[in-house]
């Protein structure tokens, strides 16, 4: 199922502008804002119709835990620059009901360590471009969508005591760089009132580790094929009961490299129900139950009462005009990289105020509980249980519309029953940034 | 007649019949004669006849228009007006031929008597005109085209919360391992 909590480097907004749900909210530290919190209105009329909107911010700040380390931590300094571009046919105010409705959008994150150990190691530098598109067509009854959307990270790698050196920075270890591309195709159909709506969504996922060695994923380079049923009825017109049918296919590139380290291609199937839309006029749900199996190929599965439960309980609440609050909890699994799976347990929260139109608070933290099952390619990782915990605080102030300064802070700590695969990171940034 | 006058409210009263008490109290006659020939009065009646022909015609356009516009209370008070207007259109022919023969029979007091009720006539037609064309039928309680505004609470969100959510990119860090290649 989606991965909400991703960090999503201002893509959110393309995918979310396709076909809104209130539930899918960014947990953790917030990327640069593309909009003031108040009414906006910013946008370049570049045609009858298309606005230009484009920005760019730069963060600057530290970061106590640079390698993800458990001990020998090295912090630095770190600059993110961070430009950004997106044409679409929305108004200023928000997207507007129209027979064609287009946005493509193209980021570019660049980050800088300041420590010149970090340099000296060959990490200082990355370049993290994203893309997205999204079109789509129609009109009440009938409706196709198509979108793409690419990004690509690259980070430090892990160290531990047994990859590092005596100051803390790996040793033989790549950077971790990931490219990602997923494409989708939808048709909506919604017949007579409207009361009755269904969706069929095909998605492509492809998902590359580019580094090969020591400490890189690229055994884990897969595709994945995803068709997706969705049939909601609304009994209100902003509630409705929903059946989801979602089937998968997971096929990794290099079978013998996937097969050394224990993971395995799989066809996971979900069948969940539930509602979706609002319950009072200021608080809206999602409560979702139902069956899973992932239906890997070989090695471990999915079993058990609890394996074969999918659950997802979200409650949002516009507790005024200018907050909002998000609490939730889901129960799912993980397709994995050390081993098939795991089970994932993640509860959430939420809180987001504005003040004054210019001023933009947003609070967030999560837990989740991961226990990864069957063997792994590492024997040392079978059994690892992780306990995360995430703290996201971001505090911008909208000198005009199209200016801002703030503040951020970013928490993470991951408890592990493995003691080299522990860390806690810190970051705090001061940022700024124009965009229109 | 008297259904007609009494309709009209304060248009002018109907001349009273020839030899009746009401037209001997008056005597018009004296006052008139010396300024219409009897040649005059058939050019003023033949004036008087064009223009309530005018009249008629005008209020029967408007009657026209009314049924076009489905406007049933124009439509019944205009055409009120324009069967008064008849009414006295008719009258109005009558007295006419009267006058015409009270001339051939060179009778001044007649004569004088019928271009009266013409006159008269003609001014009733003429304020039916003006009546009708102040029939405002449905304008008056007319309240525009309907429309229908929905005040919706600000917090309900303006996007459609029971569509399934959208497929999010994985971009996060993978877990820490030391996979054997």
């Amino acid at each position: 199922m989606n991965r909400r909590f991703a960090l999503l480097i201002g893509l959110g907004a393309l995918l979310a502008g396709r076909t809104a749900s209130a539930q899918e909210v960014t947990i953790g530290y917030q990327g640069l804002p593309s909009k003031s919190s108040g009414e906006s209105n910013t946008g370049i009329q570049v045609a009858d119709g298309v606005l230009l909107h484009a920005g760019v911010g730069v963060e600057a700040g530290y970061d106590t835990n640079v390698f993800y380390a458990p001990s020998n931590t090295v912090g630095s300094s770190i600059f993110r620059f961070m430009p950004y571009a997106e044409i679409t046919n929305a108004t200023r105010t928000g997207p507007v009901s129209k027979e064609l409705t287009f946005d493509a959008r193209a980021g570019l994150q660049y980050r800088h360590y300041g420590n010149s150990e970090v340099s000296n190691a060959g990490f200082a530098d990355s370049w993290n471009p994203n893309a997205g598109l999204s079109l789509n067509l129609g009109g009440a009854q009938f409706g196709l969508g198509v979108a793409d959307v690419f990004a690509r990270i690259e980070d430090a790698p892990y160290a531990n005591p047994t990859n590092s050196n005596t100051n803390g920075v790996p040793s033989g270890a790549p950077s971790i760089q990931r490219d990602n591309n997923q494409a989708s195709i939808e048709g909506r159909w919604s017949p007579g009132g409207g009361r009755l709506t269904g969706v069929l969504r095909f998605t492509n996922m492809v998902n590359i580790y580019d580094n090969n060695g020591m400490g890189t994923y690229s055994y884990a380079n897969a595709m994945t094929n995803t068709l997706m049923l969705d049939v909601a009825w609304k009994w209100l017109p902003k509630t409705a009961i929903f059946l989801n049918v979602s089937q998968s296919y997971v096929d990794y590139f290099n079978q013998t490299a996937a097969a050394n380290n224990s993971i395995a291609n799989s066809y996971p199937l979900y069948v969940t129900a539930g509602l979706r839309g609002l319950l009072t006029e200021k608080t809206s749900a999602v409560l979702t139950v139902g069956y899973v199996n992932a239906f890997y190929s070989t090695g471990a599965s999915t079993t058990g009462f609890l394996g074969s439960t999918y659950l997802d309980l979200a409650f949002t609440a516009r507790l005024t005009q200018l907050s909002r609050a998000v609490v939730g909890f889901r129960h799912d699994f993980l397709n994995a990289v050390i081993t098939n799976f795991a089970y994932e347990e993640t509860a959430y929260a939420s809180y987001v105020q504005q003040i004054a139109g210019r001023l933009g608070l947003d609070l967030s933290g999560r837990y989740a509980y991961l226990s990864y099952q069957g063997d792994a390619g590492d024997p040392t990782q079978e059994g690892r249980v992780d306990n995360l915990f995430q703290i996201g605080a971001t505090l911008d102030y909208f000198l005009r519309n199209w200016a801002y300064l703030g503040v951020g802070y970013s928490f993470l700590d991951n408890r592990s029953n493995k003691p080299n695969d522990e860390y806690l990171k810190q970051q705090v940034f001061a940022r700024l940034g124009v965009t229109y | 007649m008297g259904g007609t006058v009494f309709a009209q409210g304060s248009a002018p009263e109907a001349p009273p019949a020839p030899g009746s008490q009401a037209g001997s109290s008056v005597d018009l006659s004296v006052k008139q004669r010396p300024t219409l020939t009897p040649a005059d009065m058939v050019n003023q009646s033949k004036e008087y006849f064009t223009g309530m022909g005018a009249v008629v015609k005008r209020i029967q356009t408007l009657q026209d228009q009314a049924k076009r516009e489905k406007d049933i209370i124009r439509l019944n008070c205009v055409t009120d007006k324009l069967v008064q207007a008849r009414v006295n259109v008719n009258i109005a022919e009558q007295s006419m031929a009267t006058m015409q023969e009270s001339i051939s029979r060179n009778d001044e007091g007649e004569q004088t008597h019928e271009f009266t009720r013409l006159t008269i006539v003609n001014q009733k037609v003429t304020v039916l005109g003006a009546e009708a064309e102040n029939c405002i039928g449905e304008d008056l309680s007319f309240v525009g085209a309907t429309r229908v505004d929905v005040e919706v609470d600000p917090n309900i969100p303006q996007y459609d919360p029971t569509q399934p959510g959208s497929p999010f990119i994985d971009i996060t860090r993978p877990p820490s391992a030391s996979p054997i290649d």
